[in-house]
């Protein structure tokens, strides 16, 4: 029996009575399935109205302010695209020296964060300003049309890393930017995923009652960069979790302090499977099956380097997934 | 109050006057006494301040954009390479249309490396959209910084306000500093139209498209030559608080029927009037600084240029292939004169050559000599030049 | 004409004016489609709406929706081979949900706590029907067309109501208390039971018909079908199904040291276990069907209850299967034994069953009883006219008997029946298309809708959960006539529904609301007109797809924009 007739419920008034904060409206010209919409519209429910927020240029700000259109409505600036972690840290001195208690967010994907404004991160992290960074990690520069960034996972193709006779992708391993946060020793700094919602909003709700640099890594698939239907953002985004290539690990004062435990590590293949980025290393090539090995060994490496091995009784297990229940009661 | 100061440490005390919350600071000579004397007058508790020592001057100028959009005044200093370095926030702050007041300690910009004065660095982002205030003296860097706050929070314009490195930031002057008192009924408090505030949220830097973006330009550029009534305004308010008077848009000295004029921005303009008291045979010479660079004082220049048959246009800085930068504006603004004077235009004192009072003779002996060329570096010695360098 | 704001700034959630739903190429719809539970009951029940009901503490509702098609829960509750176990989802990620349990729980709190049957008194001058046979399916019809608002006459042979649940199904199985509770409760609705009145002798067809606007038949099967080996019979032949009856009612059972019971259903097994339970030392199922099992085809497995058959075993039967007899050893006209072969059903080319012996495999069994328990087939009398000698009735899917406008059939007296609920199934659907009739409409076939298949559900969002089992007594317990299978505790019940994965019916979890990245499904908190908690804003849907893939329980499809 299908229904979409619409229903009596006036869908503006329904709208603006949601039981969540909206900190993003609907409206953005995000892609179908888009990771990062999702991703922000999590933090800046989870952050509350009382903040201030510093966007790097990407993707997010694109399509969330084309003028005279804007999705924020939270009070929000986006400057350049190699800044974001300055732009952020004088918002805070001002807001500082104001006496006013609004939280800065700094918002930068993997390009502005990894690469070009590494710089203006560090330095605000190691002046201890009052500022959660969050960088949406969609492992390219994605905005300009999917080139290579220092978070590009190994043997990924895109347009600056393409696979051809002399190339399997890009060569270069993803960088551990947790093990340079971690070199900060800032109170706070995890990644996260998209996949488990959940998650997301609890290490936002912490990192937002902590005075000082904050730091958050959230895993935010692209389906039009990585190779993918928009419908599977989720499962590809959960899978990266569980094969182990995307770690779910909390740090304080540089310190691994918390992981979400695998109870069953998926072998890589289920994920790389899934996105044409990867579609090479599926050939009939020594060296595709070689590169499978090595992402594999990585996934492996991770598992063991932050002892994500769980088993079916720890009781850290039910509070990492996602388990639904009826009437909507999530633990987060 | 007078009492003798070096340029950066009085420089240092206008800003402090001026009640900033947020100042960045990044080193750079010849800049970094400014923010040194800060850095001691927040340690001493005389400035109480957020007081942000960024990791470049990248960031420096970020910091101060963020933090003024987040509705505080703020503060910042650089020159040379850092200039060139934050040029792309200069870009963004002013298209923005973000007050915000900063130093430029004119330095040359490398390659060859330099650390002495020369004005390439302010020259170079004269495109940026701020206003461009040249300063003669120390107490002149005083009393514009000052007015800078007012003109910047008036206009929505950023000011960048450039004093020669070392010759001013090096030297000490007798300064007239003016009271905390002065300053608080010349300067309201911080107040932009469009702070970011969660109880009143709005986006700033948009995506424009081609149907609105020349409208932006249009408007920017507008801003900038209404803003030349408010940096005219200010000048006469601050003389009328303290008497003292900087010049406004143009300052002219000197015989109004000469009709050899010489044109220059920054200090110079003090060895060309020593030179001049030292050589009044040479006939009535009128000196003109444009205090104003951005917006370029034209009404004002023509006026000073009447009767003007040959303009010295003496300059800090070149543009590599085209000629004088400085030179091509003032051109430009005479063309449609009935009868423009012969612009004779020169670089001089390039990377921190010494410019030495005899250059006032050499100067009037060339124009009344040689029909003008286009562009020259003035003292340069062509014997230190390979013969294919030349 | 829009003018630039300074600085080009933008004003808050102005995006709204943009109405992304215009990139969509498809669009998600709520789709509420039966869960496997629901397909597979032969009563028709809605395991998963009221699993839904009892996992929100509502008990009584839950019930409620159990007896909206099954008045009987407490009985087959306990009877029943649940197919709707084997079709239940949960089945291929844990373990099935114990829904058969859950229904003896909710039948057994609504005899405890009275609970009222949603049933009011039909009007004086209603319409009036009459069901003959009050077993399962006649109980059922009755309770419908009471519900349907019409008044019922419910006739019996017997002198109570029950059929085969009262005759046939040893206490064991079905308390006499729960079963005289249960039909005790429902006769007490309203409906008009006349005991004791059998068809042919008490009252005619022609008598029915006339006086009541349309009649349900649902005589069971009360004839013994003919048996015999090679024409021989032994000459105290003893029928299973009536030893069992005369047990039940009487409590006397034959003298036998060893027995073999010929057939490989119901009746057979519950003959063999009575007969453990008297005393008999040796009791043997001899049966050509298979001992049911993963793998072994539904054709090929005997008829009895699974659980039936195992708990037989663990008594002490033995069964014998892909058996047949043939020959009866005899002396003088007593049984000593029996010849038994390897014999097996087997499909033939032109879709034939044949059975079929294998030579060189006969064995000699030593017995002194020989009871056939092979089925029955209908008792015409009194319907002589609509049955012409056939052993079953042949009425379309919903009961109606073609040439015979107003004459309705279900129950064991169809063929392929044999269960309580699909006896009850028969009663509602029959009353459905009673009532159609009687309203001069047109009959209407019941339509199958596909079910949520297993790979339609998203199962990372749940987490692996044991399931309750209830307490069974050990073998060596197992006496008298105490029930065997014990209840589940209420919170055991609660947690049982609490597994269930919800097919096809949204449970409020959030997941779409949580997970859309253009916030354009919206929550509310009345009910969508769907029945979901949740309405898309098609304003604004992309038609990404991602609610309908993280669905947990397959609620959401996506189908392409018109």
């Amino acid at each position: 029996m299908n229904m979409h007739t619409h229903t009596p419920i006036p869908i503006a008034d329904l709208r603006r009575s949601q039981p969540r904060f909206q900190g993003i409206e609907s409206g953005h010209r995000a892609c179908l399935g888009c990771g990062e919409a999702l991703a922000a519209r999590l933090v800046t429910e989870a952050a509350g109205p009382d903040v201030m927020i510093a966007n790097a240029t990407g993707c997010l700000e694109i399509f969330t302010t084309p003028w005279p259109e804007s999705s924020w409505r939270l009070p929000w600036m986006h400057s350049l695209f190699e800044n974001t972690g300055a732009i952020a840290a004088g918002m805070e001195a001002a807001l500082k020296a104001q006496g006013k208690s609004t939280k800065v967010l700094a918002f930068g994907g993997d390009g502005g964060t990894f690469d070009i404004g590494f710089q203006s991160l560090s330095g605000m992290l190691e002046r201890g300003h009052n500022v959660l960074y969050v960088c949406y990690d969609n492992e390219a520069y994605m905005n300009t049309g999917i080139q290579r960034s220092s978070s590009t996972p190994h043997a990924a193709m895109t347009t600056t890393s393409p696979v051809g006779r002399d190339r399997m992708g890009k060569r270069h391993l993803k960088k551990d930017i947790l093990s340079i946060i971690a070199s900060h020793h800032i109170p706070f700094a995890a990644s996260a995923s998209v996949a488990y919602p959940s998650d997301i909003r609890k290490k936002v709700r912490r990192a937002m009652e902590i005075e000082g640099p904050t730091f958050l890594l959230i895993h935010s698939p692209c389906p039009l960069g990585w190779g993918h239907d928009g419908a599977l953002s989720i499962e590809v985004a959960r899978l990266a979790v569980q094969t182990g290539l995307f770690p779910l690990i909390e740090l304080e004062r540089g310190e691994l302090i918390g992981t979400m435990p695998l109870r069953q590590p998926r072998p890589v293949t289920d994920y790389l499977r899934l996105q044409q980025r990867f579609s090479h290393l599926f050939k009939d090539d020594s060296r595709a099956r070689e590169e499978l090995e090595h992402l594999q060994a990585l996934a492996e490496r991770n598992i063991e380097y932050y002892g994500l091995k769980g088993n079916h009784d720890d009781p850290c297990d039910s509070e990492g997934a996602d388990t639904v229940r009826r009437g909507g009661q999530r633990w987060a | 109050m007078r009492q003798a100061l070096e340029g950066s440490q009085a420089i240092a005390r206008a800003v402090a006057l001026c009640r900033p919350q947020v100042i960045a600071a990044y080193p750079i000579t010849p800049q970094t006494h400014i923010v040194e004397n800060i850095a001691k007058l927040v340690a001493d508790g005389k400035l109480v301040c957020e007081y942000v020592s960024v990791e470049s001057e990248f960031s420096a100028a970020s910091v101060v954009l963020g933090a003024a959009v987040a509705g505080s005044r703020t503060y910042t200093a650089s020159a040379s390479q850092g200039i060139l370095l934050m040029s792309e926030v200069l870009f963004n702050i002013a298209g923005n249309r973000v007050p915000i007041v900063m130093t430029c300690a004119n330095r040359a910009v490398g390659a060859p490396l330099s650390i002495w004065n020369d004005q390439q660095d302010s020259m170079a982002v004269r495109d940026a959209g701020w206003i461009q205030l040249y300063c003669a003296d120390n107490q002149e860097a005083v009393d514009t910084t000052i007015q800078a706050y007012r003109i910047a929070e008036r206009t929505e314009l950023p000011v960048m306000v450039c004093v020669d490195g070392f010759t001013l930031t090096h030297t000490l002057e007798p300064i007239d500093m003016p009271s905390q008192e002065q300053v608080d009924a010349f300067l309201p408090p911080y107040h932009f139209a469009r702070t970011l505030d969660p109880m009143k949220p709005i986006s700033l830097g948009t995506l424009v498209s081609p149907d609105f973006y020349p409208e932006a330009r249009h408007s920017h550029h507008q801003a900038l030559l209404n803003a030349a009534a408010e940096i005219v305004a200010a000048d006469a308010d601050w003389c009328a608080l303290t008497g003292r008077s900087q010049g406004s848009l143009v300052q002219v000295e000197g015989d109004a029927d000469a009709s050899v004029a010489i044109l220059t921005l920054g200090s110079v303009i003090g060895t060309l009037a020593d030179a001049r008291e030292m050589h009044p045979e040479l006939g009535p010479v009128k000196l003109i600084r444009l205090r104003a660079f951005r917006p370029f004082p034209t009404e004002t220049l023509l006026q000073a240029c009447a009767g003007v048959t040959d303009l010295v246009v003496l300059e800090r800085a070149l543009s590599p292939g085209g000629g004088g930068i400085v030179g091509a504006e003032v051109k430009a603004a005479l063309f449609d004169m009935p009868n423009p004077p012969r612009v004779h235009n020169f670089a001089v004192g390039l990377g921190g050559r010494d410019v030495p009072l005899d250059i006032y003779p050499r100067l009037l002996q060339t124009v009344r000599s040689q029909s003008p060329r286009p562009f020259a570096v003035f003292d340069v010695d062509l014997d230190k030049l390979p013969a294919e360098d030349r | 004409m829009t003018e630039l704001t300074r600085g080009a700034f933008a004003h808050p959630g102005t995006s709204l004016a943009f109405k992304t739903g215009s990139w969509r190429v498809q669009l998600p719809i709520h789709q509420h489609r039966p869960a496997p539970c629901h397909n597979a009951c032969p009563a028709g029940e809605d395991a998963q709406a009221y699993l839904g009901l009892l996992a929100t503490g509502q008990a009584q509702q839950a019930w409620e929706a159990i007896v909206r098609a099954n008045p009987l829960p407490a009985i087959t509750g306990r009877v029943c081979h649940h197919p709707c176990e084997s079709a239940c989802n949960r089945g291929q990620y844990d373990e099935a949900i114990g829904i058969h349990g859950v229904e003896r729980f909710l039948g057994d709190e609504a005899i405890r706590l009275g609970w009222a049957y949603p049933v009011s008194q039909p009007a004086a001058d209603a319409r009036k029907v009459a069901v003959v046979g009050a077993g399962p399916a006649g109980l059922s019809a009755a309770y419908h067309m009471l519900r349907a608002g019409y008044r019922v006459s419910l006739f019996d042979s017997l002198p109570e109501a029950g059929g085969t649940c009262r005759m046939a199904i040893p206490p064991y199985r079905l308390p006499r208390n729960v079963l005289d509770a249960e039909v005790g409760r429902l006769l007490a609705t309203g409906i008009d039971f006349r005991a004791q009145q059998q068809l042919g002798r008490d009252m005619s067809l022609n008598e029915l018909r006339q006086d009541f606007g349309s009649v349900f038949l649902a005589p069971g099967t009360q004839k013994n079908r003919e048996w015999s080996i090679d024409g021989a019979v032994p000459r105290d032949l003893h029928v299973g199904l009536d030893l069992l009856k005369e047990w039940m009612t009487v409590g006397s059972m034959i003298q036998a040291t060893s027995v073999a019971i010929i057939g490989g259903g119901n009746t057979a097994v519950d003959m063999a276990r009575v007969l453990k339970r008297c005393g008999v030392p040796q009791v043997h199922i001899i049966t050509h069907e298979a001992l049911p099992a993963a793998g072994i085809p539904a054709e090929d497995a005997m008829r009895a209850i699974p659980r039936e058959i195992a708990q037989a075993q663990e008594e002490g039967v033995v069964i014998h299967p892909h058996r047949g007899i043939l020959r009866l050893i005899l002396r003088g006209e007593r049984v000593v034994g029996v010849e038994m072969a390897h014999m097996k059903k087997l499909r033939r080319p032109d879709g034939r069953v044949e059975r079929v012996v294998f030579e060189g495999t006969e064995t000699v069994m030593h017995v002194d009883q020989v009871i056939p328990a092979i089925g029955q087939q209908v008792d015409d009398t009194g319907m002589a006219e609509l049955l012409h000698r056939l052993p079953f009735f042949s009425p379309d899917p919903q009961g109606a008997l073609p040439g015979h406008p107003g004459v309705f059939v279900g129950g064991d007296a169809r063929p392929d029946r044999g269960s309580v609920s699909a006896a009850v199934g028969d009663g509602r659907r029959g009353a459905l298309a009673m009532d159609r009739f009687q309203r001069g409409m047109a009959a209407e076939a019941e339509v199958a809708v596909a079910e949520v298949g297993f790979e339609q559900l998203n199962l990372n969002y749940f987490e692996s959960a044991p399931r309750s089992e209830a307490p069974i007594l050990p073998p060596e317990q197992r006496r008298g006539q105490e029930e065997i299978e014990g209840s589940l505790e209420p919170n055991q019940a609660r947690q049982e529904a609490e597994r269930c994965l919800s097919c096809g019916n949204c449970f409020a979890c959030d997941n779409c609301w949580t997970l859309c990245p253009d916030s354009a499904v919206l929550k509310t908190t009345e009910q969508a007109a769907d029945g979901s908690h949740y309405v898309f804003d098609y304003d604004y849907c992309k038609g990404c797809g991602l609610c309908a893939k993280e669905c947990p329980c397959g609620y959401i499809s996506m189908q392409d924009e018109a």
